[in-house]
């Protein structure tokens, strides 16, 4: 047993680990890194371009190295205030510099911080649309502009949700379905609209962001949803007590990253400092309702 | 206006219109359809002259510099403020429009609109008062528009769409950020 004057001589060392060794020494799943897995990577309302966006962008380049993620879904607010060349390589551009330089790509969706002509930005991969989808290895992703879900972007939604042949479909968008974020919460109008589309079509996953914090949701009607709003803004204690949460961390910034690897979607929440807040496995749907037959 | 294109608006307008109609009147041929046409005739005019503006001007595609987007979005702005120099409030939303949004939107919201004032609160609400050809400001967030209103209210073409600015709806044209029209005090 450590005696207490040891222990007082210990504590200003470790201020000189790095943070680098405590993700060693955080329960860290650090994902099944398996071979032709598709790995990414989620960042929520990061785009303020103060230091802390930076760390969390260093902080991913770290996770990169270790997880080798190749693209960045972004869940809206990407860019806060202005969005002039300056505020984008401020908030954007130089946060994420090393993942751009090393070919990671970013695609976005809308927040109600962002200017919609974000569309035109070439390096968020929009391809000029408002919302749209795109396929990595056996997962489809659709990203939706929630600030502005008409009758056209849900039929268009149904649609091609119902066509995809996908064996993960994931979902993601600004306003949260479901979170117990103390500032806004949940959006019930759009869960009320959109929710029947995604139980209907075998979505498995929702990504979502707009509350400042991390929050893992226990799953409804089969759909897990996460927010994750805390890659550069932050609301400190900004989570309300709930049995429908299962993880939340509301004190510092952090970023997620993802493995689907066949039947399993491995998840990892990490802080800006680079500890492990939140891990597991979500089973494909299909597979879950196969094994239950 | 000849009575075959009257008649082919007001079907069109019945058709278009995702709300019912008043008490007194009949589906597809009343007077609620032939104020709706009259709406989507005037955003088809805004629109077409949105497009004429445009397409003198080089077409904006994905690209990574954003001073090229910022470049499009203010002289298309700056192009169409020029274009309706003498636009005013009204000119879109007429009296008999406005008074015929409000029902829609008093629809929506009454009863069990519950859904949709709680995601009006929720939506980060902003406190503006904008005037028709202003810009809407950069710094400013656009509040979120419920889904279940944008089902109750006419379609619109994808160059313009339903803003809700504190208590006024807003048409906003999105490429070009400038304020088409309003209605002051509709969710007062």
């Amino acid at each position: 047993m450590m005696d207490r004057r040891t222990l007082i001589s210990i504590i200003p060392l470790l201020a000189l680990v790095p943070s680098v060794l405590l993700l060693t020494n955080s329960p860290a799943q650090d994902l099944p890194l398996k071979p032709q897995s598709v790995r990414f990577a989620v960042i929520g309302d990061n785009g303020t371009g103060e230091p802390a966006e930076y760390e969390v962008g260093e902080q991913m380049e770290r996770a990169r190295k270790k997880v080798n993620f190749d693209f960045v879904v972004m869940l809206g607010d990407n860019i806060y205030g202005g969005n002039s060349a300056a505020d984008m390589k401020r908030k954007f551009e130089d946060p994420f510099k090393p993942l751009l330089d090393s070919g990671v790509k970013f695609y976005a969706s809308l927040g109600n911080h962002d200017s919609p002509n974000e569309r035109f930005y070439k390096p968020f991969n929009m391809n000029e649309k408002r919302y749209y989808s795109f396929k990595k290895g056996n997962a489809e992703f659709f990203a939706l502009d929630s600030t502005y879900m008409n009758p056209e972007q849900l039929d268009w939604l149904t649609s091609n949700l119902h066509s995809s042949n996908a064996e993960w479909k994931i979902c993601y968008f600004h306003h949260p379905l479901y979170s117990d974020g103390k500032f806004h919460g949940p959006d019930v109008d759009l869960r009320a609209r959109i929710e029947p589309v995604l139980k209907a079509n075998g979505v498995r996953l929702v990504l979502s962001g707009h509350e400042h914090l991390y929050e893992r949701i226990k799953p409804h009607d089969g759909i897990y949803y996460f927010v994750e709003g805390n890659s550069g803004e932050l609301r400190p204690h900004g989570i309300k007590a709930s049995n429908d949460m299962v993880k939340g961390f509301d004190s510092d910034r952090g970023f997620m990253v993802m493995e689907i690897a066949g039947d399993q979607l491995y998840f990892q929440a990490i802080s800006r400092k680079g500890e492990t807040i939140d891990s597991g496995t979500i089973e494909r749907q299909d597979k879950v309702t196969q094994a239950v037959q | 206006m000849t009575l075959r294109t009257a008649v082919a608006g007001l079907v069109l307008a019945g058709a278009a219109c995702a709300q019912g109609p008043s008490e007194n009147s009949h589906p597809g041929v009343n007077a609620d359809s032939l104020i709706i046409s009259d709406f989507q005739k005037r955003v088809a005019d805004y629109v077409q002259l949105r497009k004429a503006v445009e397409s003198h001007m080089p077409p904006l595609k994905s690209t990574a510099s954003v001073e090229k987007i910022d470049q499009h979005e203010r002289e298309l702005g700056d192009e169409m403020r020029l274009a309706r120099r003498s636009a005013k409030q009204g000119d879109v939303f007429t009296t008999q429009i406005a008074g015929e949004f409000r029902r829609l939107i008093g629809f929506a919201m009454h009863p069990g609109g519950e859904k949709i004032k709680q995601s009006l609160r929720h939506a980060e609400p902003v406190q503006l008062h904008l005037k028709v050809n202003d810009r809407y400001p950069k710094r400013v967030p656009l509040q979120s528009t419920p889904p279940s209103l944008l089902q109750n209210l006419p379609m619109l073409p994808q160059e313009i769409e339903y803003r809700v600015t504190g208590p006024d709806l807003v048409l906003l044209d999105v490429k070009a950020n400038l304020i088409v029209d309003l209605i002051p005090g509709v969710f007062s």
